[in-house]
């Protein structure tokens, strides 16, 4: 049930903007939540699908986007954050480029997920629910991704990693740090 | 292209008619079904795909490579089929692509290195039909998974797909269909098993303009994946069933909620219900009928309670899902207070199929209660995990050893876990029980959604208990305080038992708590959530006591309780990383004294021990464990003149008279650590040398007697004095060390007696007992040996007669042995040598009768071929018979070897006491202090355990050592116990060394086949070197308190 609440810089009010890749400010941001909202007009208990689009389109939940969608909705903000609280899935602080989810599901934790959730911590230098100071990765722990035939797996972003060694975790996160590079170059 | 409106059911035949033709027009064309599940995906299918479809190009051929949904064996993926040939070919890379397309697809040869093997007789398997994993099972939920293309509706339907739907929609009343689902038998999948028939029939009775269909794929137990599987690998089948539903109970709006974990799931089934729509299927007017049913599919936002049903319907609702009261049930008020019916993916995905072929046809499989077949997400310590679909009633036995391929890496089967954290493990004892929902309840299980996860020996069940409860008490919603408050306070007590500060009664407070949250919580989550720890405290509760009790963890995982694996699962505690380093560093001598600290028995050790220690070992994850006993066995070597361990001279304890009966490996350690805290016990053994089992069983070749003579003169050199011939029941009794006064007796006499054949014939002149065999040549120095000789029985003893036969010039030596050759309890290395040396061996064979002459001479053996049956309470196969393959073998000498035992008799009887017996006959010792029933007397070894192991009964002596020190003294005085700080080079951050595991040495079978010369070799000091780097340190950085009071 718990929602991430530790994070560096959790006040910053920038969004990671990891998946759009702009730097967009309020204004922008209120009007592409706008248009989500527009999309579910129609929906019965659209609540939950808005924040769902909402989170994918800013990488977490801020306070503004949350009253903006109460308002619109005319649904109490207190009733707005009681669903965004209750369901592990939303953050209301920004999260790393890079979500590293690390399965303690059953089969995975008896298949050593454990140690390999100890090597990414060892090796990000951060615990559970942060975020890396460079805002590359956030580690969180998963329930379960449904590989479990492939266990231990962890999964970063919406790859699934499996069969993980916390002697090669290393080899993993540099693939996707390489690739943030080539990002900040092209910038 | 949109697709054609599908708007009768004559032309939803002409469509499956017309796919159908196109595909006979193409019946010989290969074509290539390539898993994309998620799991095959994560193994890298899709670069696979992307190599196989360059290489066809570059080829010219024209054969399509069609993404599938799982085809179950997760674990060897990526895998694919060639059709129509039936190849299943598994572990592809991106580079094998070549191979199978210019071998296979070229030239029709098969790409023998990538297809599977059979495990039996490592031979190829040529069609994925001939696969073990594939046999046994039946497919109806996963009829499709893995054949069709999941993503066209035009697959679907060539199969039959929407078949059954449109027979609904033309020919039958909702009343009759929910006839049919009521006749089957079908009962939900998700977890409770309640009637499917009577669900709908509640819901379609309730009244109500608005009435919703609802498909629950939360699939939130870890370790289940049969739903995302299902909707990755074929949805329509979901949809169709739902539409089914959805007509029977008058609904025409749906929803599907699905986890937000499984995103390919997700857009599967979102673009099948935008094909469904599109074709008709979904909307207005199905297939040109008045019946309207629309599908939407609602994300899950990481909540498992979300699973129960009134939650989950008031998460699509938009609100916190928390769960409300029933009654109302959801058949009367659901969604929106509107009646609602909610099944799960796998119970929609039966649908098609029962209304198809009739429910009659269902109900062929399964068990009288629970019917039709099952889908397991198998997963864990198993070979072939996947999965799976069986009918139920399955044994779980076979389950796991004939489709799962047994336990990964040679390890025992410790238990399954069913049903998530709502479920149960269930122990090897129970093997054999059908998976149905009764009997499955019966043992503290449930049959869950389907998740099945195999533990084997290194799974600490106190800490699965631990970890469930944490899954729970964090999931739990907070609505009601049994489950909030009460899981929390279970989780308190098991992680404090964990952390090696359990306290006696701690135990009976979860059954306790356990109980009143069941009872009390409202709704499922919390009604089930003790249950893990129930069903592990039922069945292992042997571990809990020995964490609360002793602060040990057996298979070496709550870390505050281990400081290495191997350290832990050494019955003597024996610092393993420590010495292994100080040899790693040359520090021979530092290392042989820090090996006696805990076991004064290296050089033995070094040459017997059954290194339980390597099977815990974790460099194994890596490549293979390192040779413990190898890096032993050379710094034992380096020992030249014994050294004499640190002792505490103690004039008051060597007042005291201590008696130790039994000069075996538990009587002289304990003898040694007494003495080392300054007693002066004697020992009393019965046969004219002192070892016990060391000296008169085990032989030469594996134990010289200079070596085992060395350590037992340090024993003595410490102040402990050996009287022989003193034979307890015969020389003296308990009663006399009482009468004279000794402070505390311990018993070591292991278990002397043989189990006979219990067949006819057995007292025939040539019919011998294994063990006086041994002792009689080990201790006489020679022994009548025949020439034709045949051992009965799979243990050490067994194999320590056939080579001492073979040594003394039998010509011929077989050993016959009931079960398999794997599950012969003798050592494997053992057994290796011995077939080296010449010895036959029959597995599955049992004498049943002796053969004589009239003169009682022996002549041969009637023996009978075994098969190997259902599952015993070992967790073996029970090795069984029809009596018909009858034979025999000419024999002039026989040696029986089947097992030793205790039979006390009146050799421990006393005046006014008595000794508990356990239930197995041997003598009851307390497993902290070694304690018997009577106060002063102490006992430890095979005589307290049965027939076990060198080092547990090194073990056993220590313990009572501390014990009687305790008991005279009231205080705990074991230096040896704290552990040492090693100061040997390590540095956490360098990559482990890459020298393989090297084997041990034997000297050439010529050489040794007709002596008692030592066997095995040690190494050279390189080799031990680099062998002792490959230990991986487990234990840097770890201080762990010392094991409690053990």
């Amino acid at each position: 049930m718990a929602v991430n609440t530790k994070t560096p810089e959790a006040q910053d009010p920038q969004p990671s903007s990891a998946k759009c890749g702009c730097q967009a400010n309020e204004e922008e941001m209120l009007r592409s939540l706008d248009t989500v909202i527009d999309g579910f007009i129609d929906t019965d208990g659209a609540l939950v699908p808005i924040l769902q689009t909402a989170q994918n389109l800013f990488g977490y939940l801020p306070e503004k986007v949350l009253k903006h969608i109460s308002l619109r909705l005319k649904i109490p903000y207190s009733e707005v954050t009681g669903v965004v609280s209750f369901y592990s899935f939303f953050s209301t602080v920004p999260r790393g480029k890079h979500v590293v989810r690390v399965c303690l599901g059953t089969a995975c934790y008896v298949r050593g997920g454990k140690e390999v959730l100890e090597a990414f911590k060892k090796n990000l230098k951060i615990n559970v629910g942060e975020t890396t100071p460079d805002r590359m990765f956030s580690l969180e722990v998963g329930r379960c991704f449904g590989a479990c035939g492939l266990a231990p797996v962890a999964m970063i972003d919406d790859d699934v990693h499996q069969r993980v060694k916390s002697a090669k975790i290393r080899d993993i996160i540099s693939q996707y740090q390489h690739e943030g590079e080539d990002v900040k170059e092209a910038r | 292209m949109p697709l054609q409106k599908i708007t009768s059911s004559q032309e939803l035949d002409r469509i499956k008619k017309a796919v159908l033709d196109a595909r006979a027009k193409n019946a010989a064309q290969k074509k290539i079904l390539l898993c994309a599940g998620a799991g095959c995906i994560a193994s890298g299918s899709l670069q696979l795909k992307k190599a196989l479809e360059k290489k066809i190009q570059e080829e010219n051929l024209a054969v399509e490579v069609v993404e599938t949904g799982c085809l179950g064996p997760c674990a060897q993926g990526p895998v694919i089929v060639i059709s129509p040939d039936q190849t299943f070919y598994e572990n592809l890379k991106p580079e094998d692509a070549s191979d199978i397309v210019n071998e296979h697809l070229r030239k029709g040869k098969l790409v023998e290195r990538l297809v599977p093997r059979n495990i039996k007789n490592d031979k190829p398997v040529l069609k994925q039909s001939d696969m073990d994993f594939f046999q046994k099972q039946i497919k109806i939920v996963l009829r499709n998974c893995g054949r069709i293309d999941p993503l066209k509706i035009e697959d679907y339907i060539a199969e039959d797909g929407y078949q059954a739907l449109a027979k609904v929609l033309t020919s039958l009343t909702p009343d009759e269909v929910i006839k049919q689902v009521k006749k089957s038998g079908l009962r939900g999948r998700g977890g409770a098993g309640f009637s499917t028939g009577l669900k709908w029939e509640l819901t379609r009775k309730a009244s109500g303009d608005v009435k919703y269909a609802i498909c629950n794929a939360d699939e939130g137990d870890p370790g289940a994946f049969m739903d995302r599987s299902v909707l990755e690998g074929d949805p329509h089948s979901v949809i169709e069933g739902m539409v089914i539903a959805a007509y029977a109970i008058g609904a025409s709006r749906g929803f599907v909620y699905v986890r937000a974990e499984y995103p390919l799931a997700v857009s599967r089934l979102t673009k099948a219900i935008e094909h469904a729509k599109e074709s008709g299927l979904l909307g207005e007017h199905i297939l040109g009928t008045s019946f309207n049913f629309d599908l939407e599919i609602r994300m899950g936002s990481g909540a498992f309670v979300c699973g129960e049903e009134t939650a989950l319907m008031r998460s699509i609702e938009g609100k916190r899902g928390e769960p409300r009261p029933r009654p109302p049930f959801p058949a009367q008020k659901g969604l929106w207070d509107k009646p609602s019916l909610l099944n799960n993916v796998e119970t929609y995905a039966n649908i098609p199929m029962i209304l198809l072929r009739g429910a009659d046809w269902y109900a062929t499989y399964g068990t009288e209660q629970s019917k039709g077949t099952k889908v397991f997400a198998l997963a864990g310590a198993v070979r072939n995990t996947g999965l799976v679909e069986v009918p139920i009633g399955t044994p779980l036995g076979e389950l796991i050893y004939e489709i799962g391929g047994g336990i990964k890496g040679g390890k025992k089967y410790k238990a399954a876990q069913i049903g998530g954290p709502s479920g149960g493990c269930i122990p090897k004892e129970f093997l054999n029980v059908a998976l149905d929902y009764k009997t499955l309840e019966e043992l503290g299980a449930i049959m869950g959604s389907g998740g099945l996860i195999v533990m084997d020996e290194d799974s600490c069940m106190v800490d699965v208990a631990r970890f469930f409860l944490d899954f729970v008490q964090d999931e739990s919603c907070g609505k009601c305080v049994p489950c909030r408050v009460g899981t929390k306070r279970m989780l308190e007590i098991l992680e404090r038992i964990c952390a090696g500060e359990g306290e006696e009664g701690d135990v009976e407070k979860l059954i306790r708590l356990g109980l009143q949250i069941k009872e009390t919580s409202l709704c499922g989550l919390g009604q089930t959530a003790p249950n893990p720890v129930l069903s592990t405290i039922r069945h292992f509760r042997k571990e809990y006591d020995q964490h609360i009790r002793e602060k040990h963890c057996e298979a070496g995982v709550c870390p505050s309780l281990v400081r290495a694996p191997c350290q832990s699962a050494c019955p003597a505690g024996v610092d393993v990383p420590g010495f292994v380093s100080l040899v790693g560093e040359k520090r021979y001598a530092e290392a042989l004294k820090l090996h006696r600290e805990r076991n004064p028995f290296a050089a033995v050790c070094a040459r017997v021990c059954f290194h339980t220690c390597e099977e815990k070992c974790r460099r194994a994850t890596l490549d293979d464990s390192v040779s413990i006993r190898g890096v032993k066995r050379f710094m034992v070597d380096q020992e030249v003149i014994i050294q004499i361990p640190e002792v505490h001279h103690h004039d008051q304890n060597a007042a005291r008279k201590i008696a130790i009966i039994g000069a075996g490996p538990a009587g002289l350690s304990c003898a040694y650590f007494l003495a080392r805290l300054g007693y002066r016990p004697t020992i009393f053994e019965s046969e004219p040398r002192p070892g016990g089992m060391l000296v008169q069983t085990i032989p030469a070749y594996r134990l010289p007697r200079e070596t085992l003579a060395r350590e037992i003169r340090m024993i003595e050199q410490l102040g402990v004095t050996i009287e022989t011939n003193k034979k307890l029941g015969q020389d003296f009794s308990l009663q006399d060390l009482r009468d004279k006064k000794y402070d505390a007796i311990f018993i070591g006499i292991g278990a002397p007696e043989s189990f006979g054949l219990g067949v006819a014939g057995e007292d025939a002149d040539g019919v011998v007992m294994a063990l006086p065999f041994l002792k009689q040549y080990n201790i006489r120095g020679s022994v009548p040996v025949g020439k034709k000789v045949i051992v009965v029985g799979g243990g050490n003893a067994a194999i320590d007669a056939a080579r001492t036969a073979l040594r003394l010039g039998a010509e011929q030596v077989t050993v016959l042995y009931r079960r398999s050759q794997e599950e012969m309890p003798a050592y494997e290395e053992e057994v290796r040598e011995s077939l080296y040396e010449g010895v036959k061996l029959m597995p599955l064979t049992h004498p049943v009768e002796i053969l004589k002459t009239q003169d009682n001479k022996l002549s041969g053996v009637r023996c009978m071929t075994m098969k190997l049956g259902d599952y015993d309470q070992s967790g073996r196969r029970r090795p069984t018979t029809d009596g018909a393959d009858q034979f025999i073998l000419e024999a002039d000498q026989v040696i029986v070897a089947i097992g030793q035992t205790l039979n006390p008799g009146r050799i421990f009887a006393m005046k006014d006491a008595e000794l508990k017996m356990t239930t197995n006959g041997f003598i009851y010792a307390d497993s902290v202090t070694g304690q018997t029933s009577v106060p002063g007397i102490f006992a430890g070894g095979d005589v307290a355990t049965g027939p076990w192991s060198v080092v547990a009964a090194i073990g056993a002596g220590e313990i009572a050592a501390v014990g009687i020190d305790q008991y005279l003294t009231g205080e705990n005085h074991a230096f040896w116990r704290e552990e040492k700080v090693v100061d040997t080079d390590y540095d956490p951050d360098v990559d482990p060394v890459p020298y393989p595991r090297e084997p041990v040495r034997s000297i050439a079978v010529e050489k040794r086949k007709h002596n008692f010369d030592e066997v095995e070799l040690s190494w050279n000091e390189n080799v031990a070197q680099r062998q002792a780097k490959r230990c991986l340190r487990c234990d840097y950085g770890k201080s762990v308190k010392r094991r409690g009071n053990r």
